[in-house]
């Protein structure tokens, strides 16, 4: 998916399912594309929050899994080679004599002749370790987008979600030690990789929280507080995984100048937004009687995708033909896996 | 479809909810935690959390007897709370609002909780 470009036609602004889906409906138009998301990796709220839900209102799909749907529309996507920008959080926007600019927070920034706004529910960014912060970047992430760093090392996760479960099941073997910490005696991940995870012997604490980090410079032990025996207990370990889950914000994209409602951007029957050329998806965007699903959002965005083509091209039709009609590198992809 | 925070949390507020909600959409009444049905996004979160199953799927309330707590959930947002001028409406995250120190009128009329 690392595929640097900083111009295209269309700059599709989150890569949650609809805004994946507008990346494949633009590259089906013949327009290139680049996908901004602030995470690292696809999907937006469905990897974030519930990749292992089963969603039931995709056609075609009398059910399919979270990840499954992110996975099938990243490889509906692929054969057009989008430019992936993951990691990325758009911050600004700006419009030149036709070329709209997004400038992200990290001072990175990308060109296209027309943007397509498909944020969902904003700006995702992890929930922090409380007093932590001076050991970012040196003994907690937020994150484990190695596994082989971590080889050798003792390491507490904190969380009980799919992420932490899934980590824990990634580490497990690769880490000397691998300890997972929640503060319920409930966990919120799927129940098979919980199963997975604790046949392994992993050492689970519950109704345990960290209290604080020590070690100078680096990461020496966390105390934990346990709320059964009321005490502090401190864990000697090299490195914590803080996966306490995802924070929404509309962020930046507030502040661009589109006219919102009710913090949702305002778009009229073609998708467009109160700035010409800049076009919104999926549920991010507002109009009356809008009624917030995939379902919606997928037809939104082929909307929104082909009334871009128009503003890239004024002498293109807004109807794009049948998909069925042509050939195209999208047949030599694998179909969906079917659950 | 979205989720709603029935009376069992009335004079409990464990507020662990509010912690995991990811879009900051569960608001501290007076007596009890309120969601706002415009900004959930119906993860589920808040369900996994809560101590007492009172974070629920408005789904699940349909023809129960604790239904109305959909509409009372709703209300917290769209009336006018005792003690201010406008109702709360959609203010795009609870963190930056605090306690609110009211509740509806529905929630206010309720008898305390036994402490037992």
């Amino acid at each position: 998916m690392a595929d640097a470009a900083d111009h295209a036609d269309v700059v599709v602004v989150g890569a949650g399912p609809v805004g994946l889906f507008t990346a494949f409906y633009a590259g089906l138009r013949g327009l290139s594309v680049i996908i901004i998301d602030s995470l690292d990796e696809p999907g937006g709220q469905v990897s974030a929050l519930y990749p292992e839900k089963i969603i039931r209102d995709v056609a075609g799909f009398p059910e399919i899994r979270g990840r499954d749907l992110v996975d099938a529309l990243v490889r509906q996507v692929d054969p057009f080679k989008p430019h992936w920008r993951l990691g990325h959080s758009a911050n600004r926007l700006l419009d030149s004599a036709g070329v709209f600019t997004v400038t992200c927070t990290d001072g990175t920034s990308v060109s296209g002749r027309t943007v397509i706004v498909t944020g969902g529910v904003g700006n995702f960014t992890p929930r922090t370790l409380p007093n932590s912060d001076d050991f970012a970047g040196r003994g907690i992430s937020y994150f484990v987008r190695d596994p082989s760093a971590l080889r050798g090392q003792r390491v507490v996760i904190v969380g009980g979600g799919d992420s932490a479960f899934d980590w824990a099941d990634t580490l497990h073997g690769v880490a000397a030690e691998v300890v997972l910490v929640h503060r319920r005696d409930r966990f919120r991940a799927h129940q098979d990789t919980v199963d997975r995870v604790l046949g392994r012997g992993v050492r689970v604490l519950t109704n345990s929280q960290v209290h604080s980090v020590e070690g100078t410079p680096d990461l020496r032990a966390v105390m934990i507080a346990n709320a059964d025996a009321n005490e502090l207990t401190r864990l000697e370990c090299d490195h914590v995984v803080a996966a306490l889950g995802f924070v929404a914000n509309l962020g930046p994209i507030a502040d661009w100048g589109l006219s919102l409602r009710d913090r949702k951007v305002v778009v009229d029957r073609l998708m467009r937004t109160s700035w010409p050329g800049v076009f919104a998806a999926g549920d991010i965007c507002t109009y009356e009687g809008r009624v917030p699903l995939i379902a919606v959002g997928f037809g939104e965005a082929a909307t929104a995708v082909n009334h871009a083509a128009v503003h890239v091209d004024p002498q293109a039709s807004a109807f794009p033909g049948h998909s069925t009609d042509e050939p195209g590198p999208r047949r030599l992809s694998a179909p969906p896996a079917l659950v | 479809m979205t989720f709603a925070i029935t009376d069992s949390c009335v004079d409990i507020k464990d507020r662990s909810c509010m912690e995991e909600c990811p879009v900051d959409c569960i608001y501290e009444g007076d007596r009890k935690m309120y969601i706002n049905p415009a900004e959930c996004i119906d993860c589920g979160a808040c369900e996994q959390a809560c101590p007492t199953n009172s974070a629920v799927s408005i789904a699940s309330l349909g023809g129960k007897p604790g239904e109305w707590n959909v509409q009372d959930n709703a209300d917290f947002f769209g009336v006018v709370l005792p003690g201010r001028p406008t109702p709360l409406g959609i203010p795009g995250g609870a963190s930056h609002l605090g306690r609110i120190g009211a509740d509806t009128k529905r929630i206010a009329a309720l008898p305390p909780r036994d402490p037992s």
